[in-house]
């Protein structure tokens, strides 16, 4: 059906899988979180349980071809415990909401992962040799007699298992009242922004006892609040621009050359409401849930309920393409919203040509959409489909009242606890990375991992 | 006595209001919550008119906003688009004049699931002329809430720098410049009065603005129908019923 050039359907095979299945899970165990660093080497999960997964691709091995670009388990460590507000008598969660990698600038590698309340930066790094020879101390560790020392030895480095350290270096706390739904690194490689639902903070990464507010739409009264901030992102290569969508729809560009607090906007980008369409769940399926800035940096790609939409940073008035990723739901957003499931926050992704972008749908579902050729495909993370190096089919969902083919699954028959929210894509290859509930699939271009 | 730290400050501030009518949000609030609700439609039905969807989005609007977990914060925004969804379908009713019920219904204690499960929306929610609206006088106009004590807090920070030390003592936060007086000037503890209930309401705030550092002890010692209005006492559980939203939309 597709010409395998992009990582569209058949292209893509199952790189690695969660090796032992789990026949049950706790809540503890889905996947809230997922990342790439900004080589691909390591991939990072976050789950509702507080943890970090770290995943690192293997190099390439001459005696074992099939292992090479596989990810394993690298590190695993408890970022966030819940704690307790006994001021507002709540919990709160340690769910990971996100996590970013920082430029890699030593040998070792920092990342900031956050839940509601709390960003912590954290240092990955590696032993792999310990000093032996000292016989200034005992085996214990003690210092020996000095009157017994009666010759001086120089510690060797010998080699040792490979160990890896996760340090925790800072802990950003205090600053956000509401739930922090996303955090970025600056291209200054000093700053990173957090933001909640309705407060945008700057710190610098190494200074946790302040932070700059640089954006507040917290009304004066409560009561005329009506909107909230539903995601933020720096842009990729201008320090002063940032990004950051609304519950409303919106998007709004900001440049914090023009004032400490970017209250007012450069830019606002919103596509004008079609009257035709208009229903009781107008708003809540327009509103953001996530926002990408392209590669490049001249585009943005942005999620709502039923569609993904590529702006141009030059164009406010619509935008520049719109993908529907599930459009036969149209007609059950009724349903939807009773059991919740409207309120939904579907993520998306760019892959590193900015030519390709993906998201997440229900029943295990993710949808890719080629930019160029205007194809689309939906294809399943599940491990029925999704065996080592087999090649994912494409799947279809027939809307009601459709001609049903054979394969074909009815909008019906769709599970919609099985929700793709996150994935992300290696900045450089064809490989992604998809969390379903709490199994982490990474997929790969099969004529990309040909070619080597 | 310390108030410091932004959580703090805003806790004086929680969101009470939700701009719905309270007489609309009465009516399904009566109809739908807490009495072992039977729906009388559901989303699957296709044969459901919009007049109907249009019920049932409301009442399922106002559920959720009153089922939350305890304990846990809710999303505000799941909560703002609940809320713009209440405000947008009381437009439409408002519009269309079905947006209220007599004050008969709201003041004489008809069996909720009554008049609920009755087809004919024009019983659910008839005869709800403006004028009987204005009779009611539950909703006046809004008026806006006396701005002197918010001045402080509507202050733009002057510098724009939220210091967020922990230490308590430091009182640093959005709230540093603050006194302790500003924030509990803030509370209105009228709200905690069941007999003054009624006269905030018909002092003029649609939804007594409110606030309470310790909210929700005060919520639930509150007696339900506490109050000498005899045949008000209705309109009180409805009160109270409203009191669940206020705590969830505390909450976000």
């Amino acid at each position: 059906m597709l010409s395998p050039i992009q990582v569209l359907c058949s292209d893509i095979t199952t790189l690695s899988l969660e090796p032992e299945p789990f026949a049950s899970y706790t809540e503890a165990d889905i996947i809230s979180t997922v990342e790439f660093n900004h080589t691909g080497e390591l991939l990072a999960t976050g789950d509702k349980g507080g943890r970090v997964v770290i995943f690192q691709r293997e190099p390439e091995s001459k005696t074992e071809p099939f292992s090479q670009g596989e990810y394993n388990v690298y590190s695993t460590f408890q970022s966030h415990e819940p704690e307790f507000d006994y001021l507002k008598s709540l919990e709160i969660e340690e769910k990971i909401n996100k996590i970013r990698w920082l430029p890699q600038q030593n040998a070792a590698h920092f990342l900031l992962s956050t839940n509601d309340k709390t960003i912590k930066l954290w240092k990955v790094s590696e032993r792999d040799k310990r000093p032996e020879g000292y016989n200034l101390k005992d085996e214990e560790g003690r210092i020996k007699d000095i009157s017994t020392v009666t010759s001086l030895q120089v510690p060797v480095l010998k080699p040792m298992d490979l160990m890896v350290e996760v340090t925790p270096r800072r802990v950003f706390a205090n600053a956000h009242t509401y739930h922090i739904n996303s955090i970025s690194v600056n291209s200054d490689y000093e700053t990173y922004m957090s933001a909640d639902d309705l407060r945008i903070n700057l710190w610098n990464l190494d200074i946790t006892d302040r932070s700059f507010n640089i954006v507040d739409i917290k009304p004066a009264n409560m009561e005329d609040l009506t909107e909230v901030i539903t995601a933020a992102e720096f842009h990729p290569h201008h320090c002063n621009l940032f990004v950051y969508s609304s519950s409303k729809g919106t998007l709004r560009l900001c440049d914090m050359r023009e004032a400490a607090l970017c209250d007012k906007h450069s830019k606002l980008f919103e596509e004008p409401e079609d009257p035709s369409a208009r229903s009781f769940f107008s708003e809540i399926i327009s509103s953001v849930s996530d926002v990408k800035f392209s590669h490049s940096g001249r585009y943005l790609l942005t999620r709502d309920y039923l569609t993904a939409k590529v702006w141009d940073l030059n164009m406010e008035s619509k935008p520049l393409e719109t993908y529907q990723v599930h459009d036969y739901l149209r007609s059950k957003l009724c349903s939807l919203y009773e059991n919740d499931c409207i309120f939904d926050k579907f993520e998306c992704a760019w892959n590193g040509a900015d030519s390709v972008i993906m998201t997440g749908a229900y029943n295990n579902f993710f949808r890719m959409f080629d930019r160029n050729t205007k194809r689309d495909v939906t294809l399943e993370a599940s491990r029925e489909s999704s065996k080592p190096r087999a090649v994912l089919k494409p799947r279809r969902v027939c809307a009601a009242g459709g001609k049903r083919r054979k394969d074909d699954i009815s909008v019906d028959s769709l599970d919609f606890t099985k929700k793709i929210l996150h994935t992300a894509w290696h900045p450089t290859e064809n490989i992604i990375a998809i969390a379903a509930t709490n199994n982490l699939y990474i997929f790969q271009d099969k004529l990309n991992s040909e070619m080597h | 006595m310390c108030v410091s730290g932004p959580s703090h400050g805003d806790v004086s501030l929680v969101l009470m209001y939700v701009g719905v009518k309270p007489d609309v949000l009465l009516c399904c609030c009566r109809s739908m919550l807490g009495r072992g609700v039977k729906r009388k439609w559901s989303c699957h039905d296709p044969s459901m008119s919009r007049l109907q969807q249009r019920q049932l989005v409301l009442s399922l609007c106002v559920e959720k906003l009153q089922h939350y977990q305890a304990g846990v914060e809710l999303s505000l925004r799941r909560s703002v688009l609940l809320i713009n969804t209440l405000r947008q379908i009381q437009e439409e009713m408002r519009s269309d004049g079905t947006g209220t019920c007599t004050p008969e219904v709201l003041l004489h204690g008809v069996d909720p699931d009554s008049y609920l499960l009755t087809d004919d929306m024009s019983v659910t929610c008839s005869g709800c002329a403006e004028g009987d609206m204005e009779s009611l006088s539950l909703s006046p106009p809004a008026s806006p809430e006396p701005a002197s004590q918010d001045a402080e807090q509507q202050k733009p920070l002057p510098t724009a720098v939220s210091n967020t030390l922990s230490d308590a003592g430091s009182a640093g936060g959005y709230l540093s410049d603050l006194a302790l007086d500003d924030i509990f000037e803030d509370i209105d503890t009228s709200m905690y009065e069941s007999s003054d209930l009624l006269s905030a309401w018909a002092a003029g705030s649609l939804w007594p603005v409110t606030s309470s550092l310790w909210w929700d002890e005060d919520m639930k010692l509150r007696p339900a129908g506490h109050s000498s209005a005899g045949s008000l006492q209705s309109c009180l559980m409805d009160l109270n019923e409203l009191d669940h939203i206020m705590e969830v939309l505390v909450k976000s």
